[in-house]
């Protein structure tokens, strides 16, 4: 790995592990748990785009582990390692499917699997199924807050796409 | 590549389905109102809200934190609790919805339920 490379992909890694991290500190959108912005999820889309699917790999992997440390609380990397991955596995499927155009579409259905992959995970670790009623609220509001990222993200990556071919 | 417009409309269809799933989840009103607490999937405690005559208040304690639990006459709430996020506190009185408090990080879920297993036996 290049020490550029190196460089590049640990800019990445600290923005999204602060980007994680401020997120926690927000107040909770609605007394339904796992509804939140996913701002995070900005960063793992540009990566992708910008830097190609093994970075964007390292990327969301170092955000889990680091923002689970920093945050004090290990509980929280299950959920959030079960939502990144689901949302990683979409993106990589979603760039096949829509043009740079389109990131934004990526980033709705990312949301959509992130919270789908909690859900599991929450059920699994708690052995309710019944929390799945809050699965529907989940959802819309997965539609809502993966626009806006999607749009950030597509900003992003139109902006810094110049910057990184230099 | 699909077209933007077929990507609107089929995000449109998700966001109007998970709505109208979720007016009809969140309304729902259970049988009755037996609150069952559940630690890691497993019941610990079951009070008969109607049949409570005094405000009463206890600590579910696990390895992972506590949440303290205030049950009143015909409704019950996580009073407190030491978990990061807070939700179960701030889903605030349960008392006449189908829908669980949850509290994730304890794995502590509270939800109404009809019959008790005791009155389920004798009737």
């Amino acid at each position: 790995m290049s020490a550029k490379r190196l460089a590049r992909d640990g800019i990445f890694a600290a923005v999204a592990t602060v980007i994680f991290m401020v997120e926690l500190r927000l107040p909770e959108l609605a007394p339904i748990p796992g509804v939140k912005l996913g701002l995070a999820n900005i960063v793992t889309l540009a990566a992708l785009y910008l830097m190609g699917p093994a970075d964007a790999a390292g990327v969301l992997c170092t955000r889990i582990v680091l923002g689970g440390v920093f945050a004090g609380n290990l509980m929280a990397v299950a959920y959030s390692a079960a939502g990144g991955a689901a949302a990683y596995l979409t993106a990589l499927l979603m760039r096949k499917l829509v043009t740079e155009k389109q990131i934004w579409v990526s980033s709705v259905f990312m949301a959509l699997a992130h919270g789908l992959g909690q859900m599991a995970a929450a059920v699994l670790l708690t052995a309710t199924p019944g929390l799945a009623v809050y699965l529907p609220p989940m959802l819309a509001a997965g539609v809502v807050t993966g626009t806006l990222t999607g749009f950030a993200a597509q900003f992003a990556v139109s902006r810094l796409k110049p910057i990184l071919r230099k | 590549m699909a077209k933007t417009r077929t990507w609107i409309l089929i995000i449109l269809a998700i966001l109007v389905l998970s709505l109208a799933a979720s007016v009809y989840l969140l309304t729902r009103r259970p049988d009755g109102r037996v609150a069952r607490i559940y630690v890691d999937g497993e019941l610990i405690r079951e009070i008969d809200l109607d049949a409570l005559a005094a405000p009463e208040r206890f600590t579910v304690a696990t390895d992972r934190g506590e949440n303290v639990v205030l049950a009143e006459p015909g409704r019950i709430r996580v009073e407190s609790a030491d978990c990061p996020d807070q939700v179960c506190v701030r889903a605030g009185w349960l008392s006449d919805s189908a829908t669980p408090i949850v509290c994730l990080p304890h794995r502590l879920v509270i939800e109404l339920a009809g019959e008790t297993g005791l009155d389920a036996e004798v009737g």
